[in-house]
């Protein structure tokens, strides 16, 4: 039987995801991948003004960047790379790190074919990616600069995540609607389980009790039981809110839910899993990528048909800015200069 | 105390997509899926069939969708613990569609069939299916009769014929085409095909009017009459309902007429391909060109349709052409119908398919259901342009290339708007329909 952690040790594990990346002297920055524009746009989250343009490729329409990921301390933002020939795996199929001090791309690292989005590991040791047209989620040590595994997911795997106190990775299958568990430790499969309709993104709470789950076809959020990995409820925005990313503010009370279909960012309360608000009034159009500032006090939105991306008061829930992006904004993430 | 009745509005906020709540009571999945699919294709090498006719083009195509959705699906039913196989006839005619049926219900044990490409397929199909108490797909009959007779046990993937030309007219009569010249056939079809094209423009889509008319033969080798006609009804589109051949035969005169209206035809599984697309630019490549609807597109991009038409287009080296999407979606639909309603039996799967909460993900976007008054498949379309391309190639990038995607209807983003009520646009109401199935 496993043995209890003891209450100093369980806190110890959790410091990462306490902390998380608020930090009163950082310096934030949003970075939005552009997914025809070959590009990463960056925006100074204190003013929300354009600082930069990081050219990922010099291919905009042949290579596409989608889904992000930031290291634990804030420093390295992971994009993942890909070309519009999913079928062929090219050098074009990589996951690559931007230092945010520099907002120079440091590293190139390949994680596998067509990988559409990529997770970190609370330690910030491991990559994992969703390959999209290989049905498999892999992981990558970071260390050594080898591939971990390739486990299988259903057809159209996209949402990777691993849970804060790194045990597991979940990989949504967006045709099989189910979510791929990976032990992340033991590097084993430990199940598949069904979640709505086209499971596109997932993210755990801070403390890895539950995860969340969208589901674009069917507009629900499915909530997970990390223990059990079993949906234990879920909250329907609409067939035609067509999720994609989902975000927590850092304190895990507020989910935020990207609905492409109807331009709006569903707020959802954690406590009761019940939608409090709607944000729409001057939503960029089709908003696919969500983040909240580490400081918990603005979101970010992609907005992949208006270029742009919506910056919202988490206070008052209401839109206050609109920031041109490149083309076709995927994905928004937050990395912080020390 | 009374349970409060929902509406269908709040069943579906209540999300179409809880499938992991779908489920029909208790009881394990089944373990094993069987499904099976009958459609005309070629016979002997491509390079020297023993047998092919038109139809076997959209058969062929169907093939190699249900072939890779019992891939692909396998795949994804492995991972819960079930099975999928997927059993193909092939059927060049009714009589052959039939007893192919029989035999995959009786000694396959089939739990669900799909086909209904090829004259009389879907209704040969149909009656076996009720016969043995199995399901059956339509994936290939546009037919509005078919529909309004009324087969518990038949659902369709095709589109209906009134929802094509209700498509069509909202796409020409947008785009200005505002007099219609309806070239059909004699028969009872043609008939049929033409009221309803007369409804499209007379009755929901006010603004366009039937410039004039022509009855012909099925197999007609010569339309001088008719281009005459045309000519002097000053129309600005000719709609051709006819069949694939005979649109082909219809265009070749028509490339030489001096007649400029544009021109289009009525789809089926045939005229939907990138081959026919090919074959008809061989015949005229000027009037060839021009708007045509579509239930899939090749290089639709959105929704995962990239990546769904990449792989058909690897694993086979053809466009998936609307066909081979109807067929793959067919399997699909029906391994998640058995999936989830825990079941083969009929009894059970159709009061599961007819629920507005049963809505499948087919790569177009929007949660698609099946009407309740006729069993119909509501989904968006396609409208794309075939380009006038004097030479053009058959190799695969350039027969893809032969079209461009330039609309969808309806459109499926309308925020505030009820998304079944859009897709509802299209076709007929259950006003028109006397069926009397459980879902009404």
């Amino acid at each position: 039987m496993p043995k209890a952690l003891p209450p100093l040790a369980l806190l110890l594990a959790l410091l990462p995801a306490l902390f998380s990346l608020a930090q009163p002297q950082a310096k934030y920055r949003a970075y939005v991948s552009n997914e025809y524009g070959a590009s990463i746009t960056v925006i100074d989250v204190a003013t929300d003004q354009v600082i930069g343009t990081i050219q990922v490729a010099g291919r905009p329409g042949e290579v596409r960047p989608r889904g992000m990921a930031v290291s634990p301390d804030g420093r390295t933002v992971y994009v993942a790379l890909s070309d519009f020939q999913p079928r062929l795996e090219t050098p074009d199929d990589k996951i690559v790190a931007i230092d945010v001090a520099s907002n120079k791309v440091v590293a190139e690292y390949r994680i596998g074919t067509n990988p559409e989005r990529v997770a970190v590991s609370p330690d910030g040791g491991q990559l994992w990616a969703s390959n999209e047209n290989a049905a498999k989620g892999t992981g990558f040590d970071l260390k050594t600069k080898q591939v971990l595994g390739s486990f299988p997911t259903g057809v159209e795997p996209e949402g990777v995540a691993v849970s804060p106190d790194g045990r597991f990775v979940y990989v949504t299958g967006e045709t099989s609607h189910t979510v791929t568990v990976i032990d992340a430790k033991g590097l084993k499969l430990v199940k598949h389980f069904l979640v709505g309709n086209r499971p596109r993104h997932v993210v755990f709470s801070p403390d890895s009790s539950r995860a969340y789950v969208s589901a674009e076809i069917g507009g629900t959020v499915s909530v997970v039981d990390t223990k059990t990995h079993q949906v234990v409820q879920t909250v329907a925005l609409g067939l035609d809110s067509r999720l994609v990313e989902l975000a927590l503010s850092p304190d895990g009370k507020r989910l935020f839910a990207a609905g492409g279909g109807t331009s709006t960012i569903y707020v959802i309360d954690t406590a009761t899993n019940k939608l409090i608000k709607t944000v729409k009034e001057r939503m960029g159009r089709r908003p696919w990528g969500v983040t909240v500032s580490p400081d918990g006090k603005k979101i970010y939105t992609a907005d992949g048909l208006s270029d742009s991306v919506t910056v919202i008061d988490a206070a008052s829930l209401s839109v206050v800015k609109k920031v041109a992006a490149g083309r076709g904004p995927h994905s928004v993430v937050i990395g912080v200069v020390q | 105390m009374k349970e409060p009745r929902l509406t269908r509005r709040q069943v579906l906020a209540l999300g179409g997509g809880l499938l992991a709540a779908q489920a029909l009571g208790q009881g394990q999945p089944p373990k094993l899926i069987r499904i099976g699919v009958v459609v005309p294709t070629r016979t002997g090498s491509l390079e020297q069939p023993v047998s092919s006719s038109a139809h076997a083009i959209g058969g062929e195509i169907a093939r190699m969708g249900a072939v890779m959705a019992g891939e692909e699906v396998g795949e994804n039913a492995e991972l819960l613990g079930t099975r999928v196989k997927v059993l193909l006839a092939s059927a060049p005619s009714p009589e052959a569609a039939a007893r192919a049926a029989q035999r995959l219900v009786a000694t396959e044990g089939v739990f669900a069939l799909v086909g209904g490409i090829g004259p009389g397929q879907a209704e040969a199909i149909a009656k076996v299916a009720q016969e043995r108490r199995v399901l059956f797909f339509n994936i290939g009959n546009a037919s509005d009769a078919l529909r309004r007779a009324c087969n518990r046990l038949t659902f369709h993937v095709e589109a209906s014929a009134a929802m094509y030309l209700d498509a069509l007219a909202d796409w020409f009569v947008r785009a200005n085409f505002r007099r219609w010249f309806l070239v059909h056939t004699r028969d009872a079809g043609g008939q049929a095909l033409l009221a309803r094209a007369r409804k499209a423009l007379e009755v929901r889509h006010w603004g366009a009017n039937v410039a004039g008319t022509a009855a012909v033969a099925a197999g007609q080798p010569d339309f001088s009459k008719e281009l005459e006609a045309i000519g002097r009804a000053r129309a600005d589109v000719v709609v051709l309902l006819l069949g694939g051949e005979d649109q082909m035969t219809f265009l070749g005169q028509y490339e030489t007429s001096g007649l400029r209206a544009q021109v289009t035809g009525f789809p089926d599984p045939l005229t939907q391909t990138r081959d026919y697309f090919y074959a008809l630019l061989r015949v005229a490549p000027r009037s060839a060109a021009g708007y045509r609807p579509l239930l899939w597109e090749p290089t639709l991009d959105n929704y995962g349709a990239r990546e769904l038409n990449a792989r058909f287009q690897q694993r086979w080296g053809q466009p998936m052409d609307s066909p081979g999407w109807a067929a793959y979606q067919s399997v699909k639909m029906l391994y998640e119908s058995a999936f989830f309603a825990r079941s083969l039996e009929a009894g059970r799967l159709v009061p599961y398919l007819e629920r507005p909460q049963t809505v499948f993900d087919v790569h177009k976007g929007i949660g698609v259901s099946f009407r309740p008054w006729d069993h119909q498949l509501r989904q968006p379309f396609y409208l794309v342009k075939i380009k006038a391309e004097p030479n053009p190639g058959f190799e695969l990038s350039k027969r893809v290339g032969l079209a461009s995607l330039v609309g969808e209807a309806p459109a499926i983003v309308k925020p505030g708007t009820d998304p079944v009520e859009r897709l509802d646009q299209l076709g007929d109401g259950p006003r028109d329909f006397n069926c009397r199935f459980g879902g009404r």
